[in-house]
């Protein structure tokens, strides 16, 4: 192993790789920081995920719901002194109530359009947005402080790690089992479920397909909000938060398959492995890795690793 | 195209106010989307001078009057902005830039145009040295002389590891290779033992954090400014980063802007620079160039940003003056050396380099008891000048 | 859709009369308008170029301003470090342009619809990365700034002329080509692809060089683009401007073979004006987006000749 260390040290001249199999503790923590972060963008990317699987829209919006999230839980918790919690109840509410504005208002007219079209209504809706948000909060930044109890760290025996940081690490995968459980066990879900299949079909069966499109939305847009909410502490408010984020969710949701939860949940540890130890072992590529597994996932299984191929094959 | 018709006579209609009695001034600040957390507070202090120097008559008996552009602090943005001020606004003379990279953008710009430029804000060194053209002036400081400041703060310390993160454009590389130089100099036992670089508008560093710490540095260098600094401080504390290392930054992050605004958030161990503080006062003068640019902006504490921009209109007005004429050429030729007095003390323009002494105050920022954000003290006032 | 290879008399008085328009420009005295037709020339070449891709083979690409950044950076590039001669570096880049949109096609065309559009959106961005963190030969952020120019282009008005006649040149052929035989299999190819490729039509192919196409003159809008600004910035290259781009074909509408240039120029004289106005353009060009989408799906050449057919009929 000391060989190695050294050889990874002199011989390739990369000290991170070095420190990478020198010390265990440093490894372990960006085991901890890929998931943390892969979890928080796993909020945020499978919000998009559901929408594109019952819609089939690719919502361009989503990362503008991310950054209101984010400013919602500004002004309810560090403003109006809400607390931290009620801020992420707010801004999942807040987007929540958005969101059928947007679907009822504008999204429902383009569902039989061409993607092109549905793409650039999303687009357009990122315009307005990010000019309303401007016009609400202004161009300040902000800091918000963590929650009371999670603005230290935990021993975890090999290292310390960020409580904050374990809150997110565990935050995602409850968000996976409950969708999980509720499009499989759920009476909503298994409609959701089968509108992804075949919409004509349930709605020949009576059932209210437009309002599933709703409640789809709803649930997508809302857990960019928490997504946005729970970042706002160590990723502070500010105009232009939203288009980096978008571009992450869509690799994310590609990488795994359109529509899938499962997908986008490895997506997202996939993204957070390479951006961390990327930026050890390669320093300071880390922000072209992501669309480097975006091309090779694409060329290798353009539906994504859990995706279904579909209408494929020119 | 009766419609292109149209717009193009209404785009004719417009360019063609242009007839002018006043001295018109190309402001370039990001006033609109990211970044105008800076360029607003900017615009108070050009307005200040401006409003300050038509009251008492004007330049040469001709009235300033501003035009400003949003730089967007996009390089390609502030570019276009530029050249639109000149082409379509006929500005006689370009003041402002914020970010090195846009500085570097509107110097050009001003090269090919052969327009004067007063950059206020930016530092990277190059805008002075291998970019340096006879139209443009710095009035801000730049990061050698930056570099210079924490390298002796590094030596001072004592620190024996260092960690150095600089975001990944013109204003990181440079304040990065001004240290380097600075420890030459300062410290040359210092182990600069990583150079990290994030890229400018980076939201997660928890990678570069755990590598800091992975290195065991008892020293950092940086330069992360505005919200960088924000989020990295947000994401460090926790991992107590800001207790295994001292953390030295450029940036300005002592400003009320930063420092104001963290409050208790701000981290310990931090030992940073400004250009002006709000609870320090040069002279009766300073006190009362505060006091304005608090009732102009609706506050009762001053930002950091406003003295910039107001020492950079009063040497454009200066030089005017001096040379009785607005051409570009004779303004230049009127810069170079020119000395005038400021809110913050005397300040000369190297007629070699067209540099500005500008020195920052520089400190360690302590916890005061009943006073509701971190405060620089001892203040120290490092003039511009590299020490040998 | 046009099927004549000649072009119809009143499309062609049009062309003229916008010829003779852009030619008297610099009559006009003004450095501003100089440079606004000069900037929106290079855009309505972009827009044209995509819209080979898009209205003619029916593919959107989400990535085409990588083209014209690699047209821009290596003309900059080659022009300023190397110290290239204008058109041996005019030509290197152009080539360029069309050998990254070759390569890139050819994985490309194996995908269709949304995963056709969010490869060329990977690749755009792989391209961005590169001109990012390549800093040692493009500048990185900071971007690759004071482009050295030839003396012949230097003069504003020359540069205005030599832009007209490269954007001019590049439409005239880019409509050859799309009312070649080749541009009607384009459009066959766009109708039904699975018909086409019955008749015998190799659709990967047409659609491989119908991405080619598009590129190189991609690239012929960078080059220009980056020596009329002096500079190159990675901006070029990010997905925004992709989308700007396509916003201004769209905009003009996609089944018009003009429309695109009509889209840029409009969008950008836009922009230009309300930026006087208000810092809010974001929020109205959003509107102007809906606007378009929901009320006027063939865009503004599509809404042009619903107003002529109406006016004809007598109404």
């Amino acid at each position: 192993m000391e060989s190695l260390v050294r050889f990874a040290r002199e011989e390739l001249g990369n000290p991170g790789l070095a420190t990478l199999l020198d010390q265990p503790s440093f490894a372990f923590i960006q085991v901890l920081n890929s998931v943390s972060q892969g979890m928080n963008l796993f909020i945020i990317a499978s919000g998009l995920s559901l929408i594109f699987g019952v819609l089939r829209v690719i919502n361009f919006a989503h990362g503008a719901f991310y950054m209101f999230g984010a400013y919602i839980l500004y002004s309810v918790a560090e403003s109006y002194e809400l607390g931290f919690w009620t801020g992420v109840v707010a801004a999942a509410a807040g987007l929540a109530a958005m969101s059928i504005v947007i679907e009822r208002g504008l999204f429902r007219f383009i569902y039989d359009k061409e993607h092109l079209m549905q793409l650039l209504l999303t687009f357009a809706v990122v315009l307005i947005l990010t000019d309303l948000a401007k016009m609400i909060w202004g161009t300040d930044q902000y800091s918000v402080s963590y929650p009371d109890g999670f603005g230290g760290a935990v021993d975890l025996g090999l290292t310390r790690y960020p409580t904050y940081r374990l809150l997110l690490i565990v935050v995602g995968p409850v968000i996976l089992v409950g969708l999980m459980l509720f499009t499989a066990r759920t009476r909503w879900g298994r409609l959701t479920r089968a509108a992804t299949q075949d919409r004509e079909m349930l709605g020949a069966l009576g059932v209210n397909v437009p309002m599933i499109y709703t409640g789809v939305f709803i649930l997508g847009s809302a857990l960019a909000g928490i997504g946005g909410a729970l970042a706002a502490p160590f990723n502070s408010p500010t105009p232009g938060m939203d288009a980096t984020i978008i571009v992450d969710c869509f690799v994310i949701v590609i990488v795994g398959g359109l529509g899938s939860i499962v997908g986008s949940f490895i997506g997202a540890l996939i993204y957070g492995f390479v951006f961390n130890f990327g930026s050890v072992i390669v320093p300071n590529w880390q922000d072209v890795f992501p669309f480097l597994i975006l091309l090779v996932v694409l060329l290798w299984r353009p539906w994504g690793l859990f995706g279904r191929p579909e209408g494929e094959g020119a | 195209m009766r419609y292109v018709l149209a717009v193009v006579a209404g785009v004719i209609a417009l360019a063609g106010a242009s007839a002018q009695a006043e001295i018109r001034l190309g402001v370039l600040y990001p006033i609109a989307g990211t970044g105008a957390v800076y360029g607003v507070p900017a615009m108070f202090g050009h307005d200040l001078a401006v409003d300050e120097i038509n009251a008492a008559g004007g330049v040469n008996g001709q009235p300033l009057a501003t035009f400003k552009r949003d730089t967007k602090l996009k390089p390609a943005a502030a570019a276009a902005a530029a050249k639109e001020l000149i082409t379509k606004d006929g500005v006689n003379v370009l003041i402002g830039g914020l970010s090195s990279a846009v500085g570097l953008a509107i110097s050009e710009v001003a090269r090919q145009e052969k327009v004067v430029y007063i950059a206020t804000i930016p530092k990277t060194i190059q805008m002075t040295t291998t970019k340096l053209h006879d139209h443009v002036f710095r009035t801000a400081s730049h990061t050698d002389f930056e570099g210079d400041a924490m390298a002796r703060i590094v030596a001072q310390l004592g620190i024996e590891k260092l960690c150095d993160i600089q975001l990944d454009y013109a204003y990181g590389h440079d304040l990065g290779a001004g240290i380097v130089r600075g420890l030459a100099r300062h410290a040359p036992d210092v182990d600069l033992v990583i150079e990290l670089r994030p890229k400018l508008g980076a939201t997660d560093y928890n990678a570069f954090i755990s590598q800091i710490l992975g290195a065991g540095c008892d020293g950092i260098t940086s330069g992360l400014w505005g919200s960088h600094f924000v989020n990295f401080a947000q994401q460090a504390k926790p991992f107590g980063l800001f207790e295994q290392a001292k953390y030295i930054s450029g940036g300005e992050i002592a400003s009320h802007e930063i420092a104001g605004k963290m409050a208790e958030d701000y981290p310990d161990n931090v030992w940073s620079n400004t250009y002006e503080l709000w609870y320090d006062h040069f002279d009766p003068s300073h006190v009362e160039f505060q006091k304005a640019v608090a009732e102009k902006a609706g506050t009762n504490e001053t930002a950091m940003w406003p003295v910039l921009a107001y020492i950079g209109v009063k040497f454009y007005a200066a030089a005017a003056t001096k040379a009785g004429s607005i051409e570009s050429d004779a303004v230049a030729e009127a810069l170079k050396g020119l000395s005038i007095d400021t809110p913050v003390g005397p300040r000369t323009i190297n007629p070699e380099d067209h540099q500005a002494d500008t020195g920052q105050f520089w400190g360690p920022m302590v916890k005061k008891e009943g006073v509701p954000y971190r405060m620089m003290d001892p203040i120290t006032y490092i003039p511009a000048k590299i020490a040998e | 859709m046009e099927s004549v290879r000649v072009m119809p008399r009143p499309v062609a008085a049009v062309c003229a009369v916008v010829v003779l328009a852009l030619l008297v420009v610099p009559l006009l005295d003004s450095r501003y308008l100089i440079d606004l037709f000069t900037e929106i020339m290079i855009y309505a070449l972009f827009a044209l170029s995509l819209n080979v891709l898009i209205g003619y083979s029916g593919n959107v690409s989400f990535g085409h301003a990588a083209y014209f950044a690699i047209g821009g950076y290596t003309c900059a590039i080659l022009l300023t470090t190397y110290e290239w001669g204008f058109a041996p570096a005019f030509a290197a880049a152009v080539i360029a342009s069309a050998l990254a949109a070759g390569l890139v096609a050819w994985f490309c065309v194996r995908l269709t619809d949304i995963y056709f559009a969010m490869l060329t959106l990977a690749f755009a961005m792989v391209v961005w990365g590169v001109a990012f963190k390549w800093r040692s030969v493009t500048g990185g952020d900071d971007g690759f700034v004071g482009v050295s120019v030839p003396a012949m282009l230097d003069s504003r008005i020359g540069f205005y002329y030599f832009t007209l006649a490269a954007t001019g040149l590049s439409a005239a052929v880019l409509w050859l080509i799309c009312h070649s035989a080749f541009g009607r299999c384009l459009v066959a190819v766009r109708e039904n692809r699975i018909r086409a490729g019955f008749v015998g039509i190799n659709t990967r192919l047409m659609r491989w060089w119908a991405f080619v196409v598009a590129g190189t003159f991609a690239g012929v809008a960078g080059a220009i683009f980056g020596m009329f600004h002096r500079g190159m910035y990675i901006e070029s290259a990010f997905w925004t401007e992709s989308a700007t781009v396509l916003i201004m074909t769209l905009l003009g509408g996609i089944y018009s073979f003009f429309g695109p240039a009509i889209g840029a120029a409009t969008l950008f004289v836009l922009e230009r004006l309300t930026n006087e106005y208000t810092e809010y353009w974001p929020i109205v060009l959003g509107m102007i987006l809906v606007g378009i989408l929901l009320f006027l799906p063939d865009g503004l050449a599509g809404l042009a000749r619903k107003l002529a057919s109406y006016r004809s009929r007598g109404g």
